[in-house]
């Protein structure tokens, strides 16, 4: 096995720790507010039709784990592995990897059941090949040697450990902060360019609840940083971030030109509010089981799932923000719904079919485009900031 | 920037400072009259909504409370821009944010809005213990009057030597409070004097630089209060 870290008992289930709430009828008349616990035990404040919404999709996440079944059943336990296309393939398994990668697509849009995440996850996000790449004990090599360093990496996050969703009943224990620490701390070797980044800590601690095992978590975050997102999104002048959200504005110009003319006579930058959603992959912003779906795309189809995911947040409330006039409304509503969005499903639909194709060619042209501009923008800026200092100086 | 119709005003107001020196904290405390001891790390920045009540007036903050970590600075301009007033935080126990703070400052200035009212909250007054940034200069041999003991920390008296972070911000056009989002210490106060200083609020000109420690009691928050 992984050795000394892994494996550890991070195995706490959560779906059976909780119980199915029922409200009374009297709590439903009176509206009020309750407090429970998620699929993930995150709690959460809702009113009492989220809480049915909640029951709603854990009803939901059952009958989609009886499709995988059924599936499995009839092509194998490990069909959906299979989905790759090699040239070396004959044309008959060709077809077949062909006909497996569509149905693998249009189901992990619909949710990859919680238990089968791991795998799954591990596998299309390309993290198990990445992991077969390096020496078999690569993590527990690393993770020893940096365990006594101290760096500011290291610093900001032991800052960070009690900071990362307090209150949770695993991640916010002594063992839930180790676990994170040790992924983190050693990410932080592995790329010292990156070090530590605010908003890895959130995306790492989900990533710790799905995986189970910090090992695995780890790669998850290689993966992710290296191949999946675009480069230099967490690098230490944020540059990648800062040309996603460029590229974001023009497509919100594009894809929903009403409120983008309405935001930018309020002055509106989009990014005041989509800067948190791009950095902590929405998973400090959206409800766990929701940011899991939209991860679970993430890791099949790519990162433009992420403007296919804001944008359908805008689009979601296009009438009730085309009435407001206030920056302060306009951060109301879209907190309210990111909040509320408890129905994965409901966001993804807008995302899928209310926002139509973006080709990956067009995206990766934009960014391209953007590029020069975001570096010649942050070199201005120190440049600025360095005369400044030296004016102070004299 | 401060908008205003006759009695009532918008204001954008941001908090810049070092990482864990107490931004989210002195706006949960300020806006929801809470303090929580371990506060989420923000990312990008927060946003919250407050009014607070002027003389006869009202002034509805929106508050954008930022990321402290050093590379999310590249962010900070959109934040800042067109921002009627800022809150400069630092912790007083540790100098090094209060170095960061300096730079705050100094880029606001050259880069802010120039009419912006701002003001230097040294934050965590309530771990005096803890102190390095002084607050006041303290001659030798002089006995310090308080201590973490200290019930009422309201009743810190400044004295009449300029303290250090007291002078940085007379020199700089700032008001300076020392601030506890822990016990509320001063967190109310800061907002209604920025409040005060809003230019469409207050004709009269401005007196930036103007630092007001021992003045009368302010008029309260409107809904959060203090302990
Ligand atoms: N004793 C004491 N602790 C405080 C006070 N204000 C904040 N803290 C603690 O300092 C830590 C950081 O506070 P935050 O409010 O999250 O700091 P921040 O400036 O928002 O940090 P970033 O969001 O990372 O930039 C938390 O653990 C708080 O409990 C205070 O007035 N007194
Ligand atoms: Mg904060």
């Amino acid at each position: 096995m992984y050795g000394t870290h892994s494996k550890r008992d991070m195995e706490i289930d959560y779906q059976s720790q909780v119980p199915i709430l029922r409200p009374s009828i009297h709590a439903r008349r009176a509206k009020i507010t309750v407090k429970f616990q998620d699929l993930y035990g995150f709690t959460v404040e809702g009113n009492v039709d989220d809480v049915n919404v909640l029951n709603d999709v854990r009803e939901k996440v059952r009958e989609q784990g009886k499709v995988w079944w059924a599936l499995e059943a009839s092509k194998g336990a490990n069909w959906y592995l299979q989905t790759h296309i090699s040239s070396t393939l004959k044309t008959s398994l060709k077809f077949s990897a062909l006909v497996n990668a569509i149905t693998l697509k249009k189901l992990i849009r619909k949710g990859i059941p919680p238990v089968l995440r791991p795998k799954v996850w591990f596998s299309l996000s390309g993290a198990a090949k990445k992991k077969s790449t390096a020496p078999e004990s690569y993590y527990e090599d690393l993770t020893k040697a940096v365990q006594d360093k101290v760096t500011p990496a290291t610093k900001q996050i032991d800052h960070d450990l009690p900071r990362t969703f307090p209150g949770h009943p695993w991640l916010d224990t002594a063992e839930g902060h180790a676990a994170l620490r040790r992924v983190l701390v050693a990410y932080s070797f592995r790329d010292s360019d990156v070090g530590y980044c605010q908003g890895l800590n959130y995306v790492a601690a989900l990533l710790l609840l799905v995986m189970k095992t910090e090992e695995e978590a780890f790669w998850m975050i290689a993966v992710l940083l290296e191949n999946v997102l675009v480069s230099d999104c967490y690098n230490k002048n944020l540059s990648g971030c800062h040309v996603e959200q460029r590229v974001f504005k023009d497509l919100l110009t594009k894809k929903c030109p009403r409120i983008a003319a309405h935001l930018d006579a309020l002055e509106f930058d989009v990014s005041l509010v989509c800067t948190e959603w791009f950095l902590c992959l929405f998973a400090k912003s959206l409800p766990s089981e929701t940011t899991l779906r939209v991860w679970d795309v993430l890791f099949n189809e790519g990162a433009n799932l992420l403007f296919h995911v804001a944008l359908a947040i805008f689009k979601m409330n296009e009438e009730e923000l085309l009435t407001v006039h206030h920056v302060g409304d306009v951060i109301h509503i879209i907190q309210r719904c990111t909040h509320q969005l408890f129905d994965p499903d409901d966001l993804l639909t807008v995302a899928f079919d209310q926002i139509g194709f973006m080709t990956t060619t067009t995206i990766s042209r934009q960014r391209k485009k953007q590029e020069p501009a975001v570096m010649a923008e942050l070199d201005e800026r120190l440049r600025r900031l360095n005369s400044i200092n030296a004016g102070d100086e004299q | 920037m401060a908008t205003s119709g006759n009695k009532n005003m918008n204001a954008k107001l941001v908090l810049l400072g070092d990482v864990g020196a107490g931004k989210s904290s002195l706006v949960l405390r300020f806006v929801k009259g809470q303090f929580i001891e371990f506060q989420e790390s923000t990312i990008g920045a927060a946003f919250f909504s407050q009014t607070v009540a002027v003389n006869d007036a009202t002034v509805k903050f929106e508050i954008w409370d930022t990321a402290g970590q050093e590379r999310y600075h590249s962010l900070a301009p959109m934040y800042y821009r067109g921002a009627a007033a800022a809150i400069i935080v630092y912790d007083i126990t540790n100098q090094a944010s209060f170095d960061r703070a300096k730079k705050w400052v100094q880029e606001l200035q050259a880069q802010g809005n120039p009419n912006m009212v701002m003001a230097l909250a040294g934050n965590k007054a309530d771990l005096i213990d803890a102190r390095k940034v002084a607050a006041e200069v303290i001659p030798l041999g002089t006995k310090l009057k308080y201590s973490s003991s200290n019930q009422d920390m309201s009743k810190i008296v400044v004295q009449d030597r300029k303290p250090e972070a007291q002078t940085y911000a007379e020199e700089n056009g700032l008001f300076f409070m020392e601030t506890s989002a822990k016990t509320a210490l001063n967190v109310n106060d800061v907002f209604s004097e920025i409040a005060k200083r809003l230019p469409r609020l207050q004709p009269a000109q401005n007196p930036s630089g103007m630092v007001l420690m021992d003045r009368p009691a302010q008029t309260p928050a409107t809904a959060s209060c203090c302990s």
